[in-house]
């Protein structure tokens, strides 16, 4: 039988810095995996943490990965040449079908947006499979601005708003919650348009409250969560919320069909 | 197959089994208890039938003979990783009718619900479970209302009782030991009960809505957030992962795996700070829901085995049984 | 006829001459505070028989019976035969009363007969400790308690006996939730930490109290088998100098503290200034006049100590000084 726990070496291609604590690993991997899904990233001695893939490239997945804990930190201090243990990947991702043929709002804060990158990258590559395709990208400040450029190739094929919380004086870019662009958006049909969200909770929470607003069928909108993940398997039981395990049925879940979920 | 077989007779084929089988039993660890001279009974490696504790429902559940406490999953060295062999013996493992419906609930997670775990199957498969029966019921036990008081799964029930063993043999693989034993065969039934001084009905109509009930509140307010009733369980799986570097060698380690509660602070604790269950009341909801709604929803049964210890080893008296019977009433 | 009454005897047989002439009170000393409640009784019937009907819990965990005629003490020491002998006191000649009064009662919080805290049988080594001083007529004050809160007070004694556990760690039941190091930190010294997921306590910190243990969810900390205690040497209250008891043996066992106990009576009859009002002199201050080290000569004579246990070479007291 298999032992799931313990991971392969996947080598450290390159790395992308996009500020000070955020990076992206493109790693070796040839596996299939979906866009939303996520792998169990370790350093031996020091831990595992569950990082969602950013990015699909040939032969390797795109790991963006945040310093924000002990794992993470000792990751980034160890990244040069070097092999990171991997396991998955796990959960059931983003289906880029469900997609096709909509407008399609992909609405992310922060580190939000690694999960939901494959799908932004597709349409971009792919504009004339969606009937329009629109992201809405929140950071805390312009220091804090992930996928520079992305943002580039972005912009040139879809409608773009990138936006900063608060800016220092000066800054000529977008400011505002990504709430407060919801409001205007150019809609043409709300029951042929899907919305895709992910971030902090509260962001979530208020973003499909604007959303709803627009009305927008609930089953056209999709979230992924975030929780804590020591398995990945269905075993660890941190993730689960009512009968669901995220790490199993999710990450990403249809918000007709996962509201009632509470932690 | 039944048998009586007489002590000294006993002794021999307990010796027998000891050769191929590592057997984990409920055991009075006197003074070991929470208070001072006070005992606590759990679980440990036994190799004599006196070690036994026949008369009292343990405080702690059989799980950890199948679920190691602290579990390594595998060491490091350098660049390598080395799994730690399964025990070569087989496991026998005794215990009550309640807990061995249990072990249906850890097989559902462990094997079931996604991949099956490499190391709980390797151990599982080792396992034989022997029956103890219960002739009266334990105090705040309830398995006559959760249909758990009487069990048929077992490979071997046996009975200590005046200067005789008794003995149903149902596993083949046990049964060469018994027929050597010279014990004279008999019809043998479990003893079990069919009445308990807790009664529980379960609520029937829980649904998200219950998930506001102004219950968790008042109950969550006195608890303390030990996470012993988790502890105790014989249904709880949760785990944590832990790395842990050696402090006299630092390319060595080991990654393990350590029981978790889902009412101890950290549980659902993400990198960067977010939490998603600060409060003591949610975290008590999100474990009753899961015993008797939640695990039912995704599995089919109730999760819930009735064996009474969460409630017998609760340090502030909340009454787990009290709260689902709460719920229940509030339905009708 | 006048009263005739020897007062020195009369104290001795541990009777209180009151204030009003002719009136005293007679005291039942109660090992521990642990008595049967039938106990109750037979001081309510010598209350109402011999006494004014009231009856004082006095601070050392006995009765006194108040209101009693001088003249009726052979009849109070009559009634009270049943008492000394449920209670088990030492005793010559039975009907006599108590022998001696010069050695108080020794006193005990409730111990772990009940409280969760306790580190042992408060009532059972006040009983032991009792049957070996007792009948003594030197002035010594023993008191025991469960635990290091003191319930106690048994730094306030010549003697304080406080329980200590010894806790024993198995890492492999060990689920790292801190409930043992919360409870040090907020409950007690703050001696265990975290490392590699596991406990780590300072030994020089650790005093023995057992939070970790009452707070382990799993039983990775249990109690040690053998019952540890501190004992603390000469607290007093009192008119010269009021000061607590300072730590002597941490990490000690019974006999060695009943031994000390009694090689301390020997001191005091070697060392007692015979021209003390009324031949009373506190062991306090014995040992003030004589040193320390003389008197841990003593104490410490034939006595051998655990391993474990952590003596303190020389002892200081503070306190408040109204003498100097």
């Amino acid at each position: 039988m298999k032992n799931e726990y313990i991971p392969f070496p996947s080598q450290v291609r390159e790395i992308i810095r996009h500020t000070d604590i955020e990076y992206t690993f493109r790693m070796s991997f040839s596996g299939s995996v979906k866009p939303g899904q996520f792998f169990e990233v370790s350093i031996p001695k020091y831990g595992e943490a569950p990082i969602s893939v950013s990015g699909i490239g040939a032969g390797t997945v795109d790991l963006t990965i945040r310093r924000v804990g002990k794992v993470t930190a000792q990751i980034f201090e160890r990244y040069e040449g070097s092999v990171l243990p991997m396991r998955g990947p796990y959960g059931n991702g983003f289906d880029i079908e469900n997609y096709k043929g909509k407008e399609l709002v992909v609405i992310a804060g922060g580190t939000g947006l690694s999960p939901v990158k494959g799908v932004v990258d597709y349409f971009c590559e792919h504009p004339e499979e969606a009937v329009s395709t629109t992201l809405i990208a929140g950071f805390k400040s312009p220091q804090d601005i992930l996928f520079r450029q992305d943002f580039e190739r972005w912009e040139s094929a879809l409608q773009v708003i990138k936006t900063v919380d608060s800016a220092p004086e000066g800054y000529r870019g977008l400011t505002g919650m990504v709430t407060k662009y919801i409001p205007d958006l150019p809609i043409v049909d709300v029951s042929n348009t899907d919305f895709i969200t992910v971030g902090p909770p509260a962001m979530i929470r208020f973003t499909i409250m604007e959303i709803l607003k627009r009305g927008v069928p609930e089953q056209n909108i999709w979230i992924s969560h975030e929780r804590k993940m020591c398995c990945g398997l269905g075993k660890c039981g941190h993730c689960k919320m009512n009968d669901t395990y995220v790490c199993l049925d999710g990450p990403v879940f249809n918000y007709a069909e996962s509201k009632h979920l509470i932690d | 197959m039944g048998y009586q077989i007489p002590r000294q007779k006993a002794d021999r084929l307990f010796a027998r089994l000891k050769q191929n089988y590592t057997i984990y039993a409920p055991k009075l660890f006197a003074g070991d208890g929470c208070f001072s001279d006070t005992d606590i009974i759990r679980y440990g490696k036994i190799t004599d039938l006196d070690e036994i504790e026949w008369n009292r429902r343990s405080d702690y559940s059989f799980k950890e003979a199948l679920l190691a406490i602290n579990e390594v999953l595998f060491y490091f060295t350098e660049g390598e990783t080395t799994v730690p062999p399964c025990p070569e013996k087989k496991l026998l493992i005794f215990l009550r009718s309640c807990d061995l419906h249990a072990v249906k609930r850890l097989d559902t997670i462990y094997l079931k619900n996604g991949a099956e775990d490499f190391y709980y199957s390797r151990l599982r498969e080792k396992a034989r479970f022997v029956l103890m029966g219960c002739w009266e019921t334990c105090d705040t036990g309830f398995c006559a209302s959760m249909d758990t008081n009487r069990s048929e799964q077992y490979d071997l029930y046996l009975k200590l009782s005046g200067s005789s063993l008794w003995a149903d043999c149902k596993s083949e693989e046990l049964q060469p030991y018994f027929a050597e034993a010279e014990g004279t065969v008999c019809d043998v039934q479990p003893d079990s009960v069919t009445e308990n001084k807790e009664k529980v009905t379960l609520p029937r109509k829980l649904s998200v809505e219950s998930f506001q009930n102004p219950i968790w509140e008042s109950y969550g307010s006195r608890c303390i957030g030990c996470g012993r009733c988790n502890f105790v369980c014989p249904t709880c799986t949760c785990f944590t992962m832990q790395d842990i570097l050696y402090r006299d060698n630092a390319n060595v380690g080991e990654r393990r795996r350590v029981w978790a509660s889902c009412q101890v602070d950290g549980y659902t604790d993400i990198a960067g700070g977010n939490s998603f269950r600060k409060k003591q009341s949610e975290r008590l909801r999100f474990r009753v829901m899961h015993k008797i709604y939640d695990f039912e929803k995704r599995f089919g049964f109730p999760m819930c085995v009735g064996c009474g210890r969460c409630d017998a080893i609760c340090p502030e008296y909340i009454s787990y049984t009290n709260i689902i019977n709460q719920l229940a009433k509030e339905e009708t | 006829m006048g009263l005739d009454i020897n007062t020195k005897k009369a104290k001795k047989n541990a009777y209180r001459i009151s204030k009003a002439r002719g009136i005293g009170a007679s005291r039942i000393r109660v090992p521990g505070g642990y008595l049967k409640a039938e106990i109750l009784g037979m001081v309510q019937e010598i209350a109402e028989k011999y006494g004014n009907g009231i009856v004082h819990l006095t601070t050392r965990q006995g009765f006194e019976i108040e209101g009693i005629r001088l003249e009726d003490m052979d009849a109070i020491n009559e009634m009270l035969q049943p008492i000394i002998e449920l209670l088990d006191i030492n005793q010559q000649e039975p009907g006599s009363g108590y022998p001696a009064s010069g050695t108080r009662n020794i006193t005990a919080c409730i111990g772990n007969n009940v409280c969760p805290f306790a580190n042992y049988n408060t009532s059972e080594l006040a009983k032991r400790i009792e049957k070996a001083v007792f009948p003594n007529d030197l002035h010594f004050k023993i008191a025991l308690t469960g635990c290091s809160n003191d319930c106690g007070k048994v730094r306030l004694h010549d003697f304080g006996i406080i329980g200590m556990t010894m806790p024993q760690y198995d890492p492999s039941r060990c689920v790292s939730c801190q409930a043992c190091i919360k409870g040090c930190k907020s409950l007690s010294v703050n001696a265990l930490r975290m490392e590699n997921y596991k406990i780590i306590r300072d030994e020089e910190k650790c005093i023995g109290c057992g939070v970790c243990v009452t707070k382990c969810p799993t039983r990775a900390l249990t109690r040690s088998k053998k019952k540890y205690y501190k004992l603390t040497l000469m607290g007093r209250a009192g008119k010269k100098n009021p000061r607590l008891g300072e730590d002597f043996l941490i990490w000690t066992d019974e006999d060695t503290i009943v031994k000390i106990i009694l090689n301390t009576y020997r001191f005091v009859k070697a060392y007692i200034d015979p021209s003390a009002p009324g031949g009373k002199e506190h062991i306090g201050y014995i040992i003030d006049r004589v040193g320390f080290t003389e008197y841990k000569k003593w104490a410490l004579d034939g006595v051998e100590l655990l391993p474990e246990t952590k003596i303190k070479d020389c002892v200081y007291w503070n306190g408040i000084h109204f003498d100097r």
